[in-house]
């Protein structure tokens, strides 16, 4: 699944029932907030966030889980690559929508 | 337009009864994703960046009025207000949820409408010229052949697993504006010398990575035979195409390995076992079909209306309106109406539920209830009476709908892109937004004349780059958007592939580019040439050391 990359990680999935963007906590809950997400820099540590992410694909809570990049923007971890910034925020053309509204998205 | 029967009716109401039975197998967990994820995409429903994305298909690119208001009334209720039309003459929602799609796929039954086969390795929605059976240029019209092509390939059993997705597309007119040669399988309406009706065949055309125009094997394939000889090209393809890597398994592959010759060969030899089999359509059938796409009963009206000429002359964007945006129709005193979806800084494609609501009334009111979509992802009013023009223009100018750029630098096709797509390199919108701000002048737009540009966000190609006179192809350069520029591409019956003139450049960069080759054809244009021809004339030494003399 996930690349080897060095760095700072975090996990990024889509809800089963509606698609809407979500990211691991340490807990290994779901949050629309990207900044809600854990980082994980040590091997073990992804690893173990990405079993808890399998666990809650197969418990069919979500689909599409990916391990990706993270940095920190405002002191908060973000996604790193453009892709997944889009995901975290919604389409740049359409600033009207998506979480750069609202966690809910639902405005 | 076509109706449908009771097959039709039972067939897409017992899919969405599937569909509904599936998701909800899905959701309880009975299903796991792997084993979903085809069911779903045989109904149309994708997952993209932001949520699940629902691709609808417009048979042939042709919608009545209640259908069209039926996409307005999903768009509001199930999505976020809007839809974005595509290249494919299709339609897709952005933001549906997995539990309400099969409500949504209810809605679209009742109108006979469905997503079927607008995903996965069979044959996709046929796609034709937008003006079919409208417009003074073609031989017959192709939508009659198209719906054929659908009730046939529709849950054809042979054709519902191909090494590869596949795409037909039909013209009746000389002038192509289906795109007819970069399709896996084209067709040409001909008359022959004794008037009888048939199609010229081409076969292997496709874009992505490995961009092909299509070759003709067969000059004139009498309509009678065209579901068996169509049946024999899929055959050879469906045996021979490459499963084992999907970069190659496209027919355009097979069609190149095999050269032309072969391919109408083995066609020829498939098609003479199976050619007087109860394959072919019966004639009554045949005519039931054509019976629904009688021409409408419009009373032949004067092409002279000195009302329009008038507000013309006082009104320099209503006179531009009527010079871009019109086709002569068929009948004197009628044109067909393109319906800019590309709006001055708007998303190229996009329509809001308000404007389909608009949009489906007009149609009510001056089009006999029918709109198309084309493939530069525009709507259409088929058959306006000249002197409706004034009052159409005014309730679509209110609406943000009255651009005049059809044909112009400004009407460009864009993919989704980064915006919306999981697949995608680079953003296509924001490109198209930026390129139309710097070029918002109607007069220069007018003065430059007819420029196609086509941007895609990825190499798959569904914004045409390599088609456009001027394409635009998103890649990624370490981990930053950059766009590469090329020239010289036609989707029209001069198709040719456009060429990569040189290095990339950044989202800015990219619209200096395409200012810079624009400055060289106005430079260097003959007269009336148009942009094309000046490119194929001087060829790509200009342009570069234009776009690129000063690095
Ligand atoms: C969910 C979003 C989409 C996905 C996943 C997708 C996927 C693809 C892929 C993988 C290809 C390359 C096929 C090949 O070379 O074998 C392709 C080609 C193409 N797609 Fe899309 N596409 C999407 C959206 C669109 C849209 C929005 C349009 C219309 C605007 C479109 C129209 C086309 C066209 C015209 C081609 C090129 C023609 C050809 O098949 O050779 N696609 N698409
Ligand atoms: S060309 Fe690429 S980016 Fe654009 S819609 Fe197709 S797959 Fe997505």
């Amino acid at each position: 699944m996930a690349k080897k990359i060095t760095g700072p990680q975090m996990i990024v999935a889509n809800l089963l029932l509606d698609g809407r963007v979500v990211f691991m906590r340490a807990d290994g809950s779901w949050s629309p907030v990207a900044g809600d997400a854990a980082m994980a820099e040590e091997d073990a540590d992804v690893e173990a966030l990405s079993a808890l992410a399998q666990k809650s694909a197969a418990a069919n809570e979500v689909l599409s889980v990916e391990v990706i990049e993270a940095t920190t923007r405002d002191g908060k971890p973000f996604p790193a690559h453009m892709k997944f910034a889009m995901q975290a925020k919604g389409p740049s053309v359409r600033t009207d929508l998506g979480y750069q509204v609202s966690p809910t998205w639902e405005q | 337009m076509y109706a449908y029967d009771k097959y039709d009716h039972a067939i897409t109401n017992a899919r969405v009864a599937e569909f509904r039975d599936q998701v909800e197998r899905r959701v309880k967990g009975e299903l796991t994703e792997e084993e979903f994820r085809p069911l779903r995409l045989m109904n149309g429903l994708y997952l993209q960046l932001h949520a699940y994305m629902l691709r609808v298909a417009i048979p042939y690119g042709t919608l009545s009025a209640d259908q069209m208001r039926r996409l307005a009334h999903i768009a509001r209720k199930y999505d976020k207000g809007y839809g974005h039309f595509t290249t494919r003459q299709n339609i897709q929602f952005n933001w549906p949820k997995l539990s309400e799609t099969p409500d949504i796929l209810q809605e679209l039954a009742d109108v006979e409408m469905h997503a079927i086969q607008t995903s996965g390795n069979c044959i996709r929605n046929v796609t034709t010229d937008q003006f079919a059976g409208a417009t003074a240029d073609e031989v017959a019209d192709p939508r009659a052949y198209a719906e054929l092509i659908r009730q046939w390939s529709t849950f054809h059993p042979e054709f519902s697993f191909l090494p590869r997705k596949f795409k037909i597309a039909i013209t009746g007119a000389a002038t192509d504006r289906a795109a007819v040669k970069w399709h896996d399988i084209g067709l040409i309406i001909k008359k022959n010398d004794a008037g009888e009706i048939g199609f010229e065949v081409l076969v292997g055309g496709g874009m992505g990575r490995t961009p092909v125009i299509g070759k003709t094997i067969n000059e004139f394939v009498h309509e009678r035979d065209l579901l068996s000889y169509l049946e024999a090209i899929l055959r050879v393809y469906n045996e021979q195409g490459r499963r084992d890597n999907k970069y190659k398994a496209r027919i355009k592959i097979l069609a190149e390995d095999l050269g032309a010759e072969e391919y109408a060969r083995q066609t020829n030899e498939e098609w003479a076992r199976i050619k007087d089999h109860p394959l072919d359509v019966p004639e009554e059938e045949a005519a039931r079909i054509k019976s629904f796409f009688r021409a409408p009963p419009l009373p032949v009206l004067s092409d002279d209306v000195p009302a329009v000429a008038e507000l013309a002359k006082k009104n320099f964007l209503f006179g531009a309106w009527v010079k871009n945006n019109t086709n002569q129709h068929k009948v004197p005193g009628y044109v067909n109406l393109t319906i800019s979806l590309k709006p001055h800084g708007g998303i190229p494609g996009d329509a809001t539920a308000d404007q389909m609501d608009l949009v489906a009334s007009l149609a009510d009111a001056y089009s006999q209830s029918e709109i198309r979509v084309s493939h530069e992802q525009n709507l259409i009013l088929p058959h306006v009476a000249k002197k409706d023009l004034p009052a159409i223009w005014a309730d679509l100018d209110e609406a943000g709908l009255g651009s005049a750029n059809v044909g112009l630098l400004t009407d460009i096709i864009a993919c989704p892109g980064l915006d919306y797509c999981a697949l995608a390199n680079a953003r296509s919108i924001p490109l198209a937004q930026e390129i139309s701000k710097r070029f918002d002048d109607i007069k220069r737009l007018q003065d430059i004349g007819p420029l196609k540009i086509k941007i895609s966000g990825c190499i798959n190609s569904c914004g045409h780059h390599h088609a456009g006179h001027i394409g635009i192809l998103g890649v990624d350069r370490k981990g930053e958007e950059n766009y590469q520029i090329l020239l010289g591409g036609s989707g029209a019956e001069d198709a040719s592939k456009a060429a990569i003139l040189g290095p990339g450049f950044d989202e800015h960069g990219i619209v200096d580019a395409v200012e810079k080759v624009v400055a060289v054809y106005l430079g260097e244009r003959e007269e009336s040439e148009e942009f094309l021809a000046t490119y194929r004339r001087l060829g790509p030494a200009v342009f570069k050391e234009a776009v690129y003399g000063a690095r």
